[in-house]
């Protein structure tokens, strides 16, 4: 079944989004935004490694401060066992994940959370996701800011260009365009075209794109 | 003998001497007590009736220390330690205080010491002469356990104040010294906050919340035509206000645990009195407290002007509730909540506070601030919020504007750019340059200059690897946040 491109960053109880790339593209403040839907009727959390999290991202997406708590982990040797303390009682998490976290212990974690229906957001600080762990994966491909010209105006709204793949893009790879005005995040499919490698059906042949299952 | 049902069992509140003589205490079962005395009469209690009969006690001690709070008919708390001060010591405060009282054959009990919780005890032990406590920490570790049923522990769900006590026991628990002495963190991964907070208390750490900004118009206020003057007109619209004032402080998910209840006279006198309450005010808590606060009023202003006719002079024309210190444990859950998830995340987050320490789960509150580093005002998960250093009212000229950067570092980190007639040109990421690809700025920051900060310059800057926002101080460069 085809999902709607606005119920892409719907996360499910349960589910493991993946968000991927370089600081700087807009990831952290989407992966904020994930937990608002639950923080309207529950408590949030986010893990925050290396101490630079802030969460006037998350208020100006509709997060209520009381909502929403920090957890400070810079220990990496402590990180797993913070994540599944908290997935074992909070309904949805934001999680940066320090560099050297083994791939068997984020799969377990993933069951966790899916034996815990919880909505986990995981932010690899370094590199990527193993296979196996996320539902929905988001690796950031470009933004662009508008509203600053030559010293004048200010950063006013983002246009950001995800690959989303995984179970949660209904099995395909996707373009997706976000719209981030500050306040709100608007969600579109990217146009098909000639540089639409994305659109591959996990069924087909691969040419030029990525074959997922 | 004053009766009240509590749990389903009448139990004792009060007992006059022959009562007492005869072996009745306050808090037996109704039946012992009659077996004990069956020539007793058997009063129901009516709070309104202690309300009124506390009044010339309240207005007494107002007499010594204007900010009287009212807990309920026969406690008050005020802060003492202003008048500490201009009385030129604890004792003569406290002897000028029982001089006031003597005159009203009050019986009542003092203490005095660090703190509501604190206090409230040595008011208790205060059987026959008033106590003042000098070592706060020292006089809670000798006491019983049951005096955490006094006041400041709460009652949330799974936990009553009787059964946390009686748990408390069955660990091998007597004194609050002993509950004291253990870890606070192995208290509140346990029990959760109410483990917490009956550690704080145990600890002689019971402080008075900071007070907090309110904005005025969570205030609620009624002004009458036509004046209010019978006991029915004045009980009508007590509710009608409280339901209001809870009602809107509901939807904010707040609740009070101070209000201020005003009232203007048809003579243009305006009294007021603070009611304060351990647990957040519900409707009904509410509306109870203002109207004996009303009532009684009425009563006193009637026996004052006693051959004249009853009432108040001229009517009530005017009532206002101002709520304070407000919290968000009131908050009432929604249909789409439930207690019990609310249970399991804060046992997760007393777990996580367990394995990383007090300082490591926070949670943020909005401040004042033109920088995104001074716009957040952190405090410990489960503590109560203090004010911010900064309004988050007040406008701040200057303050970055939305949106936020999500990446904030603690503090200003140097940056490498370079400019080119004052443009940034190219900025340093890890061991690459990325070429800026649009910017705005300088926007002009005033530093604190009475402490010395310089002025600084603040610029948004555009790569293709992401936005920055970056400050130049004294020729040098700094960033101060990601918009990741």
């Amino acid at each position: 079944m085809r999902s709607s491109s606005q119920d892409l960053l719907s996360i499910q109880p349960g589910w493991v989004v993946g968000l991927v790339g370089r600081p700087g593209h807009g990831l952290t403040r989407l992966g904020l935004s994930m937990l608002a839907p639950t923080a309207r009727r529950a408590l949030v959390a986010a893990v925050d490694v290396r101490g630079w999290l802030s969460p006037l991202a998350a208020w100006e997406n509709g997060i209520e401060p009381e909502q929403l708590v920090m957890v400070r982990c810079p220990d990496r040797h402590q990180w797993l066992g913070v994540a599944a303390a908290l997935l074992e009682g909070l309904p949805a998490i934001y999680a940066e994940v320090p560099t050297g976290i083994r791939d068997q212990d984020l799969r377990r974690l993933a069951s966790l959370a899916r034996a815990c229906q919880a909505r986990l957001v995981l932010r690899p600080l370094n590199g990527d996701l193993p296979d196996g762990v996320t539902h929905l994966r988001l690796q950031a491909t470009y933004s662009t800011w508008g509203g600053v010209e030559r010293g004048h105006g200010r950063l006013v709204n983002r246009r950001m260009e995800l690959e989303a793949s995984g179970k949660g893009a209904a099995g395909m790879v996707r373009r997706l365009i976000v719209e981030d005005d500050g306040s709100s995040l608007r969600v579109e499919e990217g146009n098909d075209g000639a540089d639409s490698l994305r659109m591959v059906s996990r069924l087909a042949p691969v040419s030029g794109g990525s074959a997922i299952g | 003998m004053v009766g009240e049902p509590e749990a389903g069992i009448s139990r004792v509140v009060a007992a006059d001497g022959l009562a007492r003589a005869a072996g009745v205490e306050v808090g037996m079962p109704r039946r012992e007590a009659e077996n004990l005395c069956p020539t007793a009469m058997v009063a129901r209690r009516d709070l309104g009736e202690e309300a009124r009969r506390f009044e010339p006690v309240v207005e007494a001690v107002e007499g010594v220390i204007p900010r009287v709070e009212v807990a309920e008919p026969g406690l008050l708390f005020v802060p003492a330690a202003g008048a500490v001060r201009y009385f030129g010591g604890e004792e003569p405060l406290v002897e000028r205080i029982e001089k006031e009282l003597a005159t009203l054959h009050a019986g009542a009990r003092l203490g005095l010491a660090d703190g509501p919780f604190a206090a409230r005890c040595a008011a208790e032990q205060a059987i026959e002469y008033p106590l003042i406590v000098t070592d706060t920490v020292s006089f809670l570790s000798q006491l019983d356990l049951a005096m955490l049923q006094l006041g400041g522990a709460r009652s949330p769900a799974p936990f009553g104040r009787e059964e946390l006590v009686a748990t408390f026991r069955w660990l091998g628990l007597t004194t609050l010294g002993d509950l004291a002495r253990l870890p606070r963190e192995a208290l509140a991964s346990r029990f959760g906050e109410v483990g917490l907070e009956t550690h704080r208390l145990a600890s002689g750490e019971d402080r008075t919340p900071q007070p907090r900004i309110i904005p005025p118009e969570l205030a609620v206020a009624d002004r009458y035509e036509d004046p209010l003057l019978s006991l029915d007109q004045v009980g009508f619209a007590a509710r009608k206000l409280a339901a209001r004032l809870i009602a809107g402080l509901r939807t904010e998910g707040i609740a009070p645990h101070r209000v201020s209840i005003e009232a203007e006279s048809g003579d243009g006198t305006v009294r007021v009195r603070v009611w304060r309450s351990n647990d957040p005010f519900t409707e009904t808590g509410l509306t109870d407290r203002v109207w004996w606060q009303l009532r009684a009023w009425l009563e006193a202003n009637s026996r004052r002007t006693e051959g004249q006719g009853g009432g108040i002079t001229g009517g009530i024309v005017r009532l206002r509730l101002d709520p304070a210190d407000l919290s968000g444990e009131g908050r009432q859950l929604t249909l789409l909540e439930d207690v019990a998830a609310q249970v399991e995340a804060e046992r997760a987050l007393w777990r996580t506070h367990a394995l990383l320490g007090p300082d490591a789960v926070v949670v943020g509150t909005r401040q004042g601030g033109r920088l995104p580093g001074e716009q957040v005002h952190w405090r410990r998960f489960g503590e109560e919020a203090t004010a911010p250093e900064r309004d988050p009212v007040a406008p701040w000229p200057g303050a970055t504007p939305s949106p936020s950067p999500a990446l904030v570092p603690p503090e200003l980190v140097p940056f490498e750019v370079e400019w080119e007639d004052g443009s940034p040109v190219r900025v340093r990421l890890s061991s690459r340059w990325e070429p800026v690809i649009n910017w705005s700025g300088p926007w002009r920051l005033m530093g604190a200059w009475w402490k010395g900060e310089p002025a600084a310059d603040r610029y948004q800057i555009v790569t293709s690897a992401g936005a920055f926002l970056v400050l130049v101080r004294e020729g040098r460069t700094f960033l101060a946040g990601v918009y990741d």
